[in-house]
């Protein structure tokens, strides 16, 4: 059953010091250098079936050479604020390792110092709540050095809303329905039989 | 001490000794015979199993809480909201098994909440969360079913054993559903289905296990050592008792108004942080959520030995002090599990605090299993009420603690976990003024008055025009079998010469 509580401790203190190995990035400390845009139907978004196009690409306003150190771009889905309200899980930290703003992957690829586009069909498992699309470049150590959104800094505009799926099925609504009236038909069938059987025992 | 039967009566043949009454003088754990060690394990799955769907939804929860778009408020009202229904719940299903008979409240309890389970499949909005979360949290009521149960199943020198273990594994399931939800819910997508399907599909066993629990009382288990209520009711065995006088002889006992009072600060404890705990080591120590919901597992698994170990003490402590004993100890371990949960509130270092949880888990839910080895015997006629009283006491402990401590952000956590600790020794203080006439109480010894013997307590429950009509037999037997709570030294010098003649009639 349960690992004796020394043996649990142990493995709890050697698991907290796995995230302390990395150097702490902090949001505030990347530059924006990216332009992204985000374009979709303009309508309420569903899970499972609409797509979104994604295009990224260097902000040419920057010098030559800033983009020296990015070797990956991804893109990722991300909370807008307002779905973010007394939501501790969807929490913006600074610290970008305790962030938890941008939850889903949009698109993974090297990056080209040329403008890239992506389409991108909506996961099924993405919830019902009000996104904006950011894009992280990474170092060749899988760290953020830099960073670009299709909104502005305060996350206010080019917000689209994303309706997820129900996950329920006709099928399981009729299980459900059946087994309920199930449990209720054997409690009133048992509840006949003792009856009976209370009737038959008087002597 | 058994007192054998007159020979006059077929004497039918039990595995195990018993009493006067027929309950078991002993308690094997791995015997299943009829009817004893078999209402054993009927009861204590059963509740296991109700335990599993009550606290199904948590481990779940950062799957639900995207599906149906759920805030941190919304989520703590459910969490609310689980533990609020049983506490009327309980006191019904009490008044339910005095009249009725376990077997057929507890059966009917759980299959008239199994429906709820299966309906959380179809859940789709907050509200709904909710109202599955409360109606599902109604099957907590049987526990009172199953500590009636074994309260009448066994006797005084294994009943606070007998309901240890029965209440303590079957509090297990809190801690069981934190492991088996995310199991289940992991095999149903990897089998195909998508996220927000799989946790749905995933409810379909705590809910089937739930109706096969509740099939399996229904058709092998017994109310009584002789047989069920009705058919004894009807042959004249078992005199039916009218719901008022049972019902008021509970409420006006005010040693299960202190009960229910206490039981609020050690199983009320434990449902709170069944509630907050997994989500504590989230925020303070930044685990992933399946570090922290192991650990939040494990404070419900110490249940295995913890409250069993409770129920053990309180025999042992009986055996050895009588009564006063069993309330000493009662007292001492639910204040050192409060002193504890100062500590926890207060450390900082993520092994020290798993650490002193694991200990606070041991002291409050062996105070949960020291509380009903008193229970038995406040009241023989009300028993199923205050057993419900204290029942729900324990649901009203956790409703109180989480609105004052745990909703919105007026505590952080640790300090709520700080302050109710302080709470639990406050709210401990009133075991104090629990005094029986026939034992004592914890500062008092047994009164020297004529009348306060076991049979003028229990007796003080029947009238004259009930006892003519011999309406108070079962209780007069189980005055004479309570008598060993005295202890060891004064019972082996006190066997009163003039007393009652035992079951005779």
């Amino acid at each position: 059953m349960a690992p004796p509580p020394l043996l649990l401790c142990f493995i709890l203190v050697l698991a907290s010091f796995s995230d302390t190995c990395f150097a702490i990035i902090s949001f505030s400390s990347l530059q924006r250098t990216l332009v992204v845009t985000a374009s979709h139907p303009q309508r309420l978004l569903k899970a499972g079936e609409d797509k979104i196009t994604v295009t990224w690409g260097l902000n040419q306003s920057f010098p030559a050479g800033t983009d020296s150190a990015y070797k990956t771009i991804k893109v990722q889905l991300c909370y807008a604020p307002i779905s973010q309200v007394d939501r501790a899980w969807r929490k913006t930290h600074d610290n970008l390792s305790k962030d938890k703003t941008c939850q889903f992957k949009i698109v993974k690829t090297p990056y080209t110092t040329t403008n890239h586009t992506s389409e991108w069909t909506i996961e099924r498992d993405v919830p019902t709540a009000t996104y904006f699309v950011r894009a992280y470049a990474l170092d060749t150590q899988d760290q953020q050095v830099a960073y670009g959104q299709n909104t502005d800094a305060k996350k206010t505009t080019n917000l689209f809303e994303i309706q997820a799926i129900t996950g329920r099925h006709v099928s399981l609504d009729i299980a459900s329905v059946c087994f309920s009236a199930f449990s209720i038909v054997a409690l009133m069938g048992f509840f006949f039989a003792e009856k009976r059987k209370g009737g038959k025992a008087q002597q | 001490m058994e007192i054998s039967s007159n020979g006059a009566e077929t004497q039918p043949k039990f595995a195990l000794p018993v009493d006067s009454e027929h309950k078991a003088t002993e308690f094997r754990l791995f015997s299943a015979a009829a009817p004893h060690m078999r209402a054993f394990h009927l009861s204590w799955v059963s509740f296991f199993a109700c335990f599993v769907s009550t606290f199904a939804a948590p481990p779940l929860l950062p799957i639900i809480r995207d599906n149906l778009n759920l805030t941190a408020t919304d989520i703590g009202n459910a969490g609310i909201a689980s533990v609020s229904g049983a506490v009327f719940a309980r006191l019904a299903m009490g008044t339910a098994c005095d009249l009725f008979g376990p077997r057929l409240a507890s059966a009917s309890l759980i299959l008239l909440t199994a429906p709820v389970v299966f309906f959380t499949s179809i859940a789709s909005s907050p509200v709904s969360f909710l109202l599955v979360r409360f109606f599902t949290g109604f099957s907590l009521a049987t526990f009172v079913s199953t500590q009636f149960w074994m309260s009448s199943m066994f006797s005084a020198p294994v009943v606070g054993t007998a309901n240890g273990v029965a209440g303590g594994w079957g509090n297990l399931g809190g801690g069981a559903t934190q492991l088996i939800m995310p199991l289940v819910f992991g095999l149903i997508r990897d089998i195909g289905a998508v996220k927000f399907t799989a946790w749905r599909i995933a409810f379909f066993i705590p809910a089937l296990f739930q109706t096969l629990s509740a099939f399996a009382v229904l058709m092998f288990g017994q109310d009584l050592p002789d047989g069920n209520y009705k058919r004894l009711q009807k042959s004249g065995d078992k005199q039916k008792d009218k719901f008022s006088r049972v019902f008021y002889h509970g409420i006006t006992n005010y040693r299960g108004w202190i009960l229910a009072l206490t039981y609020g600060y050690c199983f009320g404890v434990e449902l709170t942080i069944d509630n907050i705990i997994a989500e504590y080591f989230y925020d303070r120590f930044n685990l992933k959520l399946h570090t922290a919901g192991i650990i939040a597992a494990s404070f419900g698994l110490a249940n295995i030995i913890s409250r069993p170990g409770g129920g053990i003490l309180s025999d042992v402590m009986g055996k050895r002090f009588g009564m006063r004993g069993r309330l000493w100890t009662l007292w001492t371990v639910q204040t050192l599990g409060g002193v504890f949960c100062i500590i926890l509130g207060q450390v900082d270092s993520l092994s020290a605090s798993v650490a002193v949880m694991i200990i606070f888990s041991i002291f409050v839910q062996a105070a949960c299993g020291l509380t009903f080895g008193v229970v038995p015997f406040v009241s023989r006629r009300s028993l199923g009420v205050i057993s419900g009283m204290t029942g729900g006491g324990g649901n009203v402990g956790a409703v109180v603690t989480q609105l004052i401590f745990f909703k919105g952000s007026k505590y952080s956590k640790e300090t709520g976990i700080t302050l109710m600790g302080v709470m639990i020794i406050c709210c401990s203080l009133p075991l104090l003024l629990i005094y029986f006439p026939q034992w004592g109480g914890m500062f008092c010894g047994p009164s020297s008055a004529k009348t306060a013997t076991e049979e003028d307590y229990y007796m003080s429950e029947w009238s004259s025009d009930e006892k003519d009509k011999g309406l108070h037999e079962a209780s007069l037997k189980f005055a004479d079998n309570s008598r060993r709570e005295r202890g060891r030294s004064v019972h082996s010098q006190t066997l009163p010469s003039n007393a009652t003649p035992p079951a005779n009639a």
